[in-house]
């Protein structure tokens, strides 16, 4: 089974519950794949080494200039800007590039090879008795995460749980990270901010037509309007965490939530218990 | 006219409580949201006068039925995942690249533009305008429409003589960032004082570094982690990025927001936060 825990607004505590959810499973093939790969943040829950790295790439095109004629015509085909041809150069934008292939493919003189560019890493660590950490981290300047997202899930064995800890959002780079998970958690709290932002995601997750319930986050005794969007988008409150500064300042200083707030233990179970139901 | 953006790298660390109150201490700026797919400025600024316009960037496929053979050609090219095996392209994944479209023997690929959201100009304040965006769910192109409301947003400040624009930035460091980024005069880091908010920070720094913009920070809710903000403080020094203020936990920042009011409408945060807008207005 694989839960992506996804939010629409930034810091809701998505990482916090992915990685006490997979402490809480203890389970030794349990998987938790970090897939915020523009700010990973989940392997500072555990403080433990990189067993193994790999460099992930995504193919970009070459010129060969001995067969190139400067016809002009891959210019004309890329939608995305990544070529520009002049009178006798043509220039490689990689950053621009969405890695199609057209150019290459098409190219009446066989004059474009591809070639690959790193886009950033995959970090892998095991984690004390509860499973393995997958994490991507794009490289700075990089400007398009799906590609490493994807080879981030494609990299994680299969296991009886794999943990999605997905960007916040709602573009392409959630989808490509709550893509192919049976159940969605989304993370919210009960403000203004929170509600406006877990709609949006709701939208996406919809289209989807994935299963899903929200977990309210710094929850102060009142859902707000996050009962009306439960009921109107048929999307059950899994669980409401109570607001804690202790909590708060506990995970800010980096000490295990679990042990900061208690309960929080039988909270992740029933929520647990809950989409071990509906997916069964 | 000067450009400040507040980014943060890490989402939800009160980069619109911040922001929105510096909007509301100065006299006359052009407000932008640059966080085009989770745009919350709005809901404290509470403009009128909203005038909305369609966003169309980059092209979706579409197989005419009657004219397709199913020769599987362009399920084959295709690098995205995006044509399904009833030959019906699933708009969701794909890129728009215009492959498929290219190499169909028969000519049943039409690639059609396609409507990624909205951008709108607005008014704050009589005759102050905010700008901002609509991105639809799980559309790309996120970078485009960022540069489409800059651009809204310094033509308008051009016309009307406006001498600085206040932007909230997106949260991460992909394409949204880099794009908010362009033309931007100074950068304002607002950093949370945990583990994974520092880590967060030096990445973004980094990027910023790459750009070549000058940074200045804010740590907000230093009080929450002492030890740690003082480690932001050592590192900022040693960048050499001035600390232009700290900001206290407070529940009445809090409290504001459930209500959806700018924080600086209160007497006792705006004290807190006028003397950070003034180290920042001099940074300029």
């Amino acid at each position: 089974m694989q839960i992506a825990i996804a939010s629409g607004k930034g810091g809701t505590g998505k990482t916090l519950l992915s990685t006490c959810i997979i402490k809480v499973l203890a389970e030794r093939n349990a998987v938790l794949i970090d897939a915020d790969v523009e700010e990973p943040n989940a392997a500072l829950a555990f403080m433990q080494p990189i067993s193994a790295t790999t460099t992930v790439h995504r193919l970009v095109p070459q010129i060969l200039p001995d067969y190139c004629t400067f016809c002009g015509l891959c210019a004309e085909i890329c939608k995305f800007n990544a070529l520009v041809v002049l009178e006798n150069k043509v220039m490689v934008f990689p950053e621009l590039c969405h890695s199609c292939g057209a150019c290459s493919y098409l190219c009446p003189y066989a004059a474009i090879d591809e070639t690959i560019h790193p886009i950033g890493v995959i970090e892998k660590a095991q984690l004390p008795g509860c499973g393995t950490l997958l994490a991507g981290r794009l490289n700075i300047g990089e400007a398009q995460s799906p590609p490493l997202i994807k080879a981030a899930k494609n990299k994680a064995p299969s296991a009886n749980v794999r943990l999605v800890d997905c960007p916040p959002g709602t573009t392409c780079t959630m989808i490509e990270a709550i893509r192919g998970s049976d159940y969605c958690m989304l993370v919210t709290e009960p403000t203004p901010f929170g509600t406006h932002d877990l709609e949006l995601s709701l939208e996406a997750v919809k289209m989807l037509g994935m299963p899903g319930g929200m977990v309210i986050n710094r929850w102060q005794g009142d859902d707000g309007d996050l009962l009306d969007l439960s009921a109107n988008w048929d999307f059950p409150i899994l669980a409401r965490i109570p607001f804690s500064a202790e909590l708060a300042r506990a995970y800010m200083q980096g000490m295990d939530p679990l042990l900061a707030m208690p309960a929080l233990r039988g909270i992740i179970a029933d929520i647990l218990h809950h989409i071990r139901e509906v997916s069964s | 006219m000067k450009e400040i953006l507040f980014i943060s790298g890490k989402g939800g660390t009160g980069k619109t409580s911040l922001t929105s109150s510096f909007i509301a201490l100065t006299d006359n700026c052009i407000a932008c949201d640059y966080d085009v797919d989770a745009s919350n400025l709005p809901i404290l600024l509470k403009p009128d006068n909203i005038v909305g316009y369609d966003f169309s960037a980059g092209y979706s496929a579409c197989i005419e039925e009657e004219i397709c053979t199913s020769c599987g050609l362009c399920k084959e090219v295709c690098r995205f995942e995006a044509i399904n095996d009833d030959y019906q392209v699933i708009p969701l994944h794909c890129e728009g690249c215009g492959f498929c479209a290219r190499i169909c023997p028969v000519e049943a690929i039409r690639m059609e533009p396609r409507s990624s959201g909205h951008w709108f100009g607005s008014e704050f304040k009589p005759g102050q305008s905010l700008f901002f965006a609509d991105l639809r769910p799980g559309e790309e192109n996120s970078g485009k429409l960022v540069a489409q409301v800059k651009k809204a947003a310094r033509q308008k400040a051009l016309t009307d003589d406006v001498s600085v624009i206040i932007a909230d930035g997106p949260p991460g460091i992909g394409c949204a960032v880099i794009s908010s980024m362009v033309e931007a005069d100074l950068i304002v880091l607002v950093a949370e004082p945990g583990l994974s908010g520092f880590h967060d920070l030096k990445r973004v720094y980094e990027l910023i570094q790459l750009r070549g913009i000058k940074a200045v920070l804010i740590i907000n809710k230093w009080d929450l982690n002492p030890e740690m903000s003082q480690k932001i403080e050592d590192w900022a020094a040693a960048q050499g990025v001035e600390l232009v203020g700290k900001m206290p936990f407070s529940t009445i920042v809090a409290d504001c927001i459930a209500e959806a009011k700018i924080p600086a409408t209160d007497p006792q945060i705006r004290d807190l936060i006028f003397p950070i807008w003034e180290n920042i207005i001099q940074q300029l």
